[in-house]
């Protein structure tokens, strides 16, 4: 029996099944296809022995100034939220900070004021100074809005983020301050080195790489994120997930799994439809769509394989070769034990009750920091095992949410480390398994050395999966990557994943981009489908009811039909 | 150590997102979302019951569960992978679930017994083949087996099927409608037998009565003991027409969830129920671990008995016949122990038979009634082995979406330098009964008995060998019952199958079609009639009592072989 459906979704992950919640809950039939035997893509848990639960993946909430939590009502499909004493700490070789986080201030002011030298400025105080509703409004601004029309010359100061700023924080606003990296920020206030190599790390982990001129403060702007919400959903980032697909499915969307498109239908330069490949777990394998397709999987794989060169032009085959997947391809270990770790040997270096959910370690110089990122971004490289190449981010929600392993025992997942990119791997794309013993003993060691109770008997268990492993388990994550694609200002906002694709429409009628090798990039944020809504009103292919809003800093396509609601 | 929830104290309003509300009412309520619980859900969502299901574990699914066990890469059906009441459960007659992608596959080639001396026996779906197959062990065998298969057929698909889905008479009741008809009378007769008994009058040879006895028996029948014959026919038929969840059985649980909420109906999971909240002696709703109250005209429990009676409803509220019954409660026999393995390769047994290799389910260790009865014994016994006795499955075979990874690239189309052809990886497991209180304890032997396990498979499939094996791992009854508590000592069934805890005594005499001695509460799992396994019987059972109760009309009418059977026993 022929499939018809408004659109079709090829893939399930957070911004695919967003999409279908929202394209369902305005009215349109939707149907998503996905490849895995689950829906969330990125945004998943699961339980290698029964009972513990890992992140593979995704692991804090970064999404909680997203409209989507009240657009599509997700507490009502079971979202809950667990907030978190203590969000962030570091160690260097001698000394553990706790910085506490948005639900205890205190607690980082106390630890700071014991360890780091007295009077220095803390850059993070920027953000600190950013508290409820003018968060919400900055954090909208840079990632809650569609890049605007390429044919309007904005001047960088009148960037919705930049507005945003000038309003909130007119006296730290300047044409310099939009030029600087968080680096120099960082070093011209004077920061305790220490700190500002941790926040750089996670400024890093959180999108654009610190030193980058001019990314200052959308650096700043994935710290915000995740310290708008401190804290994580009920039970792992998979819930979160759940409830985007249960509204989805509430409100009418097809969602279909163990079904992985091979090719994207074009008839007459219109994307029309999809087909899957022959294993998929519907009778008949030819999808059609009578309003658009929308690829929820990422930029490459849609045009290199989904649309194929039939489709492109020389010109346009070659600006998708050279998309750069640099950056963001992490090392994921998941480590079950007894007890957390005890830094410096010291019980009291972090007490049970304020741990800090994420740690950085080491964290004591620019030199660690800079040797990391350097071999990260190096091309036809091989992640090196030597301690001073390695800098993790430690993380654990155990402590807040009860729900993640049985009573005696801890988890410790996920621990990040950043490696290059599997496909710039000397040895191809496959050489990163080779050593996977060697970089997870690496890993291991260094973690003993800081927390010499990490050994032994204390752990249980050990969990890897490497980008090369994700690649196979998420067919839409190349090289692993976080963020798809390098979140650099070559490929963000208006450029991102190239100029002419920046408003999620492609050169083939009726295709959209909705993944985050969009604007604005990984994370869970509901962020990609709320700006792609804005598109599909102005194409006149959805008409959203009453709970829709559209960004405020939203500039409309001149001579179409504007997203903002009359 | 215990832990405490050490979140601040947040001044309502002031958390950053909306969340599921402390408080909330519900027409139906239901504990557990495993096939039951969400059965009995998808039919009175439909119905226009504003209903709820609330889940402890991540997933729903319960015994539907598909899981990365094998990571990173690699899913397995950890729990239930033969699906055998796909011919008879209304469900699938009542719900267009194909249009979620629902696929079950039932291969021909059904269950293997493969030997020490490369013999095999296989037995298929179709009557003709396994014919064909017994006959190279005894031509009477073959016979008899054609023969009696013509009235165990009829056994199950006039009586026993359709019954999983109809409340079950009082004995006396049920002996005077079978004694109706002929094939009711030979229902009776097989009850009053031992499987043993059953067997011997139909096969001589002692490796196919052998490969009988483990399907008759390996889902928790006494080999021995009389009463509960008439299921002998059912588990042989049945096990000679399992299906394969297509995706993974996780996906039979997704598309009841689907069609849920696509009727209107909520899921909330990572919610442990720790109290089923009683007001006047009546369930009037459930308390969640984290304090969220859901009240509900009608609470369905899909939990075992202890669960239900001894923890979450306070005792002095309860009906002290029900505290008693779930005191008593006999738990399985035993359990499975799983041995895993992602392998480069599918497992390839030296067998005289290619049809070996593309079974369902190959036994192996099933030499003789002897062996397997001994295994059951030292199963009973506390011991596993040293001889092993078991099944294993192929599971990608059938199902070629759970193994993720392959050789070569999964981007060969991003790649510098053109990549060969990929070749998917295989999952598969060795599955074995196994006692909850081992010899020597789990933690201890765990480890041991996955190798020995993978060792004795590879004596078998000489290619499952170290190469070969790319990830192995393994579940106990322990494991089991972490994953899921309600199956206590990791009892698949929720509680035993013995004459005392079937029928209209399961879960008890007092509790009837779902119904309880205490009004607002109802029970919809494995603990109660019919019992365990995904048969969709107690979801089904009790979807129609609280739709009764409440008072909405059933969207839904019974199966055509439902309706012969209430036409010629019930009423
Ligand atoms: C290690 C790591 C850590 C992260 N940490 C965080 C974090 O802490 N917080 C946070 O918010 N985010 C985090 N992220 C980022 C987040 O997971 C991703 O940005 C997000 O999942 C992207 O969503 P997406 O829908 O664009 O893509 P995906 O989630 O990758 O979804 C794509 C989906 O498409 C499917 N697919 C691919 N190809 C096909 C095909 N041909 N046919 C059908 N289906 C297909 C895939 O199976 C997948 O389900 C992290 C990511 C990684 C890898
Ligand atoms: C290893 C193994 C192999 C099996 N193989 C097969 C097979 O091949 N074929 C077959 O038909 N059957 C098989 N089974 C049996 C089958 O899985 C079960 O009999 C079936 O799942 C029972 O369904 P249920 O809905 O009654 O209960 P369950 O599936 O046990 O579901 C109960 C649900 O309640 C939840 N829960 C528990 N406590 C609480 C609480 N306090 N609050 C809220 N929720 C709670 C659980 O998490 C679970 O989701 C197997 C079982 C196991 C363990």
């Amino acid at each position: 029996m022929e499939e018809r459906f408004d659109f079709v979704i090829v893939g399930g992950g957070h911004n695919g099944t967003t999409m279908a919640a929202y394209l369902a809950k305005s009215g349109a039939s939707v149907c998503v296809l996905e490849s895995r035997p689950e829906c969330g893509g990125g945004q998943e848990n699961t339980e290698p022995v029964p009972g513990f639960r890992i992140d593979p993946h995704a692991t804090y909430l970064y999404g909680g100034a997203a409209p989507g939590f009240e657009q599509l009502e997700l507490g009502k499909y079971g979202f809950r939220f667990v907030p978190y004493r203590s969000m962030f700490g570091l160690v260097t070789s001698d000394a553990a900070v706790n910085m506490g986080g948005r639900w205890d201030r205190g607690i980082g002011e106390e630890s700071l004021g014991r360890v780091a030298p007295p009077g220095q400025g803390d850059a993070m105080r920027l953000f600190q100074v950013l508290e409820g509703e003018p968060t919400l409004e900055f954090l909208r601004s840079m990632f809650w809005t569609p890049p605007h029309p390429a044919n309007l010359d904005l001047e960088p100061a009148d960037l919705p983020w930049a507005q945003t700023m000038r309003k909130h924080l007119g006296q730290l606003f300047s044409e310099r301050f939009l030029e600087m990296s968080l680096v120099e920020l960082f070093d011209e206030s004077g920061t305790w080195e220490p700190v500002a190599v941790a926040n750089s790390f996670a400024a890093w982990y959180c999108g654009a790489h610190p030193a980058w001129e001019g990314q200052a403060l959308p650096s700043l702007g994935g710290l915000m994120l995740v310290g708008y919400s401190s804290g994580s959903p009920r039970g792992g980032m998979h819930t979160y997930a759940h409830s985007i697909i249960r509204c989805a499915l509430a409100h009418g969307a097809r969602i279909i799994t163990n079904s992985t498109v091979e090719e994207i239908v074009v008839q007459n330069g219109r994307a029309v439809g999809v087909t899957m490949t022959d294993d998929a777990s519907v009778s008949e394998k030819t999808i059609w769509a009578d309003k658009g397709v929308i690829s929820a999987v990422d930029v490459t794989q849609t045009f290199q394989s989904l649309i194929g060169r039939r489709h492109m032009d020389a010109g346009f085959a070659q600006r998708i070769d050279d998309i750069n997947f640099k950056g963001g391809s992490l090392y994921v270990l998941s480590v079950v034990c007894r007890e957390l770790p005890r830094f410096h040997d010291d019980p009291n270096s972090f007490p049970d009750e304020t741990y800090p959910s994420c740690i950085v370690w080491p964290s004591d110089s620019w030199e660690n920091f800079f040797k990391q990122t350097e071999d990260v971004y190096s091309r036809k490289a091989v992640p090196k095992i030597e301690k001073e190449h390695l800098t993790m981010m430690l993380c654990t929600h155990d402590v807040y949410d009860t729900t993640r392993s049985p009573d005696g025992y801890r988890i410790i997942s996920p621990i990040y480390v950043q490696i290059p990119p599997t496909h710039y791997d000397v040895s191809g794309p496959a050489g990163l398994n080779q050593m996977k013993e060697d970089f997870t003993k690496a890993v291991l060691e260094l973690l003993a050395e800081g927390a010499p109770n990490m050994t032994g008997d204390n752990i249980v268990d050990v969990f890897v999966n490497t980008p090369y492993d994700s690649e196979f388990r998420n067919p839409g994550m190349i090289a692993g990557n976080w963020y798809g694609i390098r979140q650099s200002e070559d490929q963000w906002f208006m450029n991102r994943p190239l100029p002419e694709l920046a408003r999620y429409r492609t050169p083939i009628d009726g295709l959209y981009l909705c993944n985050h090798t969009s604007h604005p990039g990984g994370l869970c944020l509901m962020a990609v489908p709320y700006n792609l809504m804005h598109i599909l009103i102005e194409d006149e292919l959805v008409e959203p009811g009453d709970w829709w809003y559209s960004s405020p800093w939203y500039i409309p396509e001149s001579g179409k039909r504007p997203a903002t609601k009359a | 150590m215990t832990r405490e929830h050490f979140s601040p104290q947040l001044r309502p309003g002031e958390l950053p997102v909306p969340e599921f509300p402390e408080e909330s009412e519900f027409d139906v309520v239901v504990v557990g979302g495993g096939p039951n619980g969400l059965m009995t859900a998808a039919y009175l969502a439909r119905a226009g019951l504003r209903t709820l299901v609330v889940e402890r574990r991540h997933e729903i699914g319960g015994g539907l569960a598909t899981e990365e066990v094998l990571f990173p890469g690699y899913y397995s059906n950890v729990h239930a992978v033969y699906h055998m009441m796909t011919d008879y459960m209304p469900l699938l007659q009542d719900f267009d679930l194909t249009k979620h992608g629902l696929t079950f596959v039932v291969p021909n080639a059904q269950t293997a017994a493969v030997y020490p001396d490369g013999q095999s026996l296989v037995l298929c779906r179709q009557i003709e083949d396994t014919k064909d197959s017994i006959a190279k062990f005894s031509r009477t065998d073959s016979r008899n087996f054609g023969k009696v298969m013509r009235t165990w057929r009829r056994v199950v698909d006039e009586l026993i099927a359709p019954a999983t889905y109809i409340p079950p008479m009082p004995p006396v009741d049920m002996i005077e409608a079978f004694e109706r008809t002929e094939i009711g009378r030979e229902g009776l007769r097989l009850t009053e037998m031992s499987p043993i008994e059953i067997l011997d009058e139909v096969f001589t040879d002692d490796r196919v009565k052998a490969a009988f006895l483990y399907m008759a028996c390996m889902w928790g029948l006494d080999p021995n003991e009389s009463g509960l014959g008439f299921m002998v026919p059912l588990l042989i038929d049945r096990g000679l027409n399992k299906g394969l969840c297509y995706g993974g059985s996780h996906k039979l649980a997704g598309c009841l969830s689907r069609e849920i909420l696509k009727a209107g109906g909520y899921i909330l999971d990572n919610s442990e129920v720790t109290r089923i909240i009683m007001e006047d002696g009546c369930a009037v709703g459930v308390e969640a671990f984290d304090g969220r109250q859901i009240r509900a005209k009608a609470v369905a429990s899909s939990l075992d008995p202890h669960s239900n009676f001894l923890r979450l409803i306070d005792q002095e509220q309860s009906d002290p016949n029900l505290v008693r019954r779930a005191d008593e409660w006999e738990w399985d026999k035993w359990s499975f122990f799983t041995a895993t393995a992602a392998l480069r390769e599918a497992p390839s047994y030296r067998a005289d038979d290619p049809w070996v290799d593309k079974a369902f389910m190959v036994l192996l260790g099933c030499d003789s009634t002897d062996a397997v009865l001994s295994h059951w014994e030292r199963v009973l016994a506390g011991e596993l082995g040293p001889e092993l006795v078991g099944h294993a499955t192929t599971e990608s075979r059938f199902d070629p979406t759970l193994a993720r990874v392959s050789d070569g690239s999964p981007h060969p189309w991003a790649e510098e330098t053109p990549q060969p052809p990929a070749s998917r990886h295989h999952v598969a497991f060795l599955q074995m009964h196994a006692p909850y209180d081992l010899a020597g304890g789990w933690k201890e032997r765990h480890d041991g008995l996955v190798s020995e396990a993978l060792e004795f498979w590879g004596r078998y499939a000489l290619n499952v060998t170290a190469d070969n094996i790319l990830i192995s791992s393994g579940e106990s009854p322990v494991d089991i019952e972490r994953r899921l508590p309600n199956m206590v000592r990791g009892s698949i069934k929720h509680g035993d199958y013995n004459p005392l805890q079937m029928g209209a005594f399961r879960p008890g005499e007092d509790c009837e079609a779902g119904r309880t001695t205490i009004e607002g509460l109802y029970l919809c799992g494995s603990s109660s009639y019919p019992g365990g396994l995904i048969t969709g019987g107690p979801g089904y059972i009790a979807a129609n009592s609280i739709a009764e109760d409440l008072g909405v009309e059933k969207w839904w009418r019974p199966t055509t072989k439902m309706s012969r059977y209430i036409e010629a026993y019930v009423d």
